[in-house]
């Protein structure tokens, strides 16, 4: 009795047809409408997915995604006995889309960088003890909130319909992007004679709140634009409290790796409130909640007062640090408010936390 | 090194960040004009520097900030500010932990960094370490 099951048998079967020269072919005379396309780079960059999206027939992204429910590559000939994988149910163009993410996923693929190999950690060198204890506090924290930046996009990918590729690729590319921060950070905690110290309730609780998202679009807004907006300017902060050449690198690197998803995350909420503006109140309304757990997170004492240590250069300068930190809050808050403008929602008098801390 | 503030000077830094193509295509490709501002007591000068895929593309001095490309992304200081960091790019080699651009700018002094709109500032930030390595080109030993 043969062991093979019958898809097996009907393969080898299948085999043995083309050795007998039996041969089928149908397959190389099928969408011939999508036949004889030469896309061409435009530029020195080479042939991005802007340049093969120039073509009318495969580059048109649809409104709704094909109803057959496989990983057929848009475009192609789907024969009518594919299955439906069963998994595909964010169909809606509008819910996934940003006009800039053919761009953002180009300039995601070539911006990677090695943690390993392209931070100078021989450029570390001892640092007072609170310095460096603030510093891998930091390093503690960044570490712990970095991946939800991967599980939440983890979460959604496998949900969203296949005729949206670009957008399944750039989410792919902030996995990878995620990882790197969530690994570097780590590094450097580890790596000049400090540790990993305190991880933060705050931080599980927006983290929750990312992760159980009803939908896509608001698990965006709170993670691309309210918390990674937050993170953005937290590397900024980053470099400004550098103790060497290697947390500004690692800061600055990963500053760049951010802006792209802040770019996606408000482009997207912009494409959707455009097609969706009666939904504009939910969006408001898981801010509010965002924004009370990002402040939670950021301004409980083991990330406040090592950031302030940081800013102010000791324990003893602390005060001083405050100072700083505060100007940067007042900025960060800026910065969202006119990301979230852009995208269409105005949170200028809605805001859940105060507009500047109280110092 | 040509006189800073200059043409010459911006397109000395070009022809130094580009003269390193390997360099670049490791960056990853850098699509934004910078503005850079520099205030005087009675005026400003001001000279466009385009960034285009794996190169510099172009330097050129612009009248005022308002005669810039669309989308350009202007940081603006008093020149007192943009002579020290240059200075400490040349002492140094690359401008040390308290002179890159993005320490200059973060608390709005003694730089900044403004745009049409959010997104657009925020290209500073996606091409942080081009801009820096271009800045840092006047360190570079002459060859």
């Amino acid at each position: 009795m043969s062991q093979l099951s019958e898809s097996v048998e009907q393969a080898v079967e299948g085999i043995a047809e083309i050795r007998r020269g039996k041969l089928d072919l149908t397959w190389m005379n099928c969408n011939s409408s999508g036949w004889g396309v030469r896309s061409k780079p435009r530029d020195e960059r080479g042939l991005t997915l802007e340049d093969i999206n120039a073509d009318p027939y495969y580059g048109r992204v649809p409104d709704h995604g094909a109803a057959h429910g496989s990983m057929a590559p848009r475009g192609c000939d789907v024969p009518p006995e594919t299955p439906s994988l069963g998994c595909y149910d964010i169909n809606d163009k509008s819910l996934v889309w940003a006009d800039n993410v053919e761009e953002l996923y180009e300039e995601a693929a070539v911006h990677q960088w090695s943690s390993s190999r392209d931070i100078p950690w021989d450029q570390l060198t001892p640092q007072p003890e609170d310095l460096e204890k603030a510093m891998c506090q930091v390093c503690t924290n960044l570490s712990e909130v970095e991946f939800v930046a991967g599980d939440m996009p983890a979460k959604w990918l496998w949900h969203i319909n296949h005729d949206f590729h670009e957008v399944k690729c750039f989410l792919a590319t902030q996995i990878m992007d995620e990882a790197r921060h969530l690994e570097v950070f780590r590094k450097r905690a580890l790596a000049n004679g400090g540790g990993l110290l305190r991880a933060s309730p705050a931080s599980e609780n927006l983290l929750r709140l990312i992760i159980e998202a009803p939908n896509y679009t608001v698990g965006s807004a709170l993670m691309h634009i309210l918390g990674e907006g937050f993170v953005l300017t937290m590397f900024r902060n980053g470099e400004m409290f550098s103790l060497t050449p290697v947390e500004k690198k690692i800061f600055r690197l990963c500053m760049q790796d951010e802006a792209r998803h802040v770019a996606y995350g408000t482009m997207h909420l912009k494409y959707f409130l455009e097609r969706h503006p009666e939904r504009e109140s939910e969006i408001h309304e898981i801010l509010s909640q965002g924004e009370a757990a990002t402040f939670a997170l950021n301004q409980s004492r083991e990330n406040a007062e090592a950031r302030a240590i940081l800013a102010g250069g000791s324990v003893e300068r602390i005060n001083a640090g405050l100072v700083k930190l505060n100007h940067l809050f007042v900025k960060q808050i800026h910065e969202y408010l006119h990301r979230l403008k852009i995208a269409g929602i105005d949170r200028s008098h809605k805001l859940a936390i105060p507009a500047k801390l109280p110092i | 090194m040509a006189k800073f503030p200059s043409v010459e000077f911006f397109n000395a830094l070009k022809d130094r960040i580009n003269a390193d193509p390997e360099r670049l295509r490791r960056l990853g490709t850098t699509d934004v004009v910078l503005v850079v501002k520099i205030d005087h007591p009675d005026r400003s000068e001001c000279f466009e520097v385009t960034f285009a895929a794996y190169r510099c593309a172009e330097v050129r001095a612009v009248p005022n900030a308002r005669a810039t490309r669309a989308r350009a992304v202007i940081v603006e200081g008093p020149d007192a500010a943009w002579r020290e960091m240059i200075e400490n790019i040349q002492l140094n080699g690359q401008a040390d932990l308290n002179h890159s651009l993005n320490s200059l700018t973060l608390l709005d002094t003694p730089m900044r960094v403004r745009a049409a709109n959010q997104l657009d500032t925020d290209l500073f930030y996606r091409y942080q370490q081009t801009l820096q390595e271009y800045f840092d080109g006047a360190g570079a030993p002459v060859q």
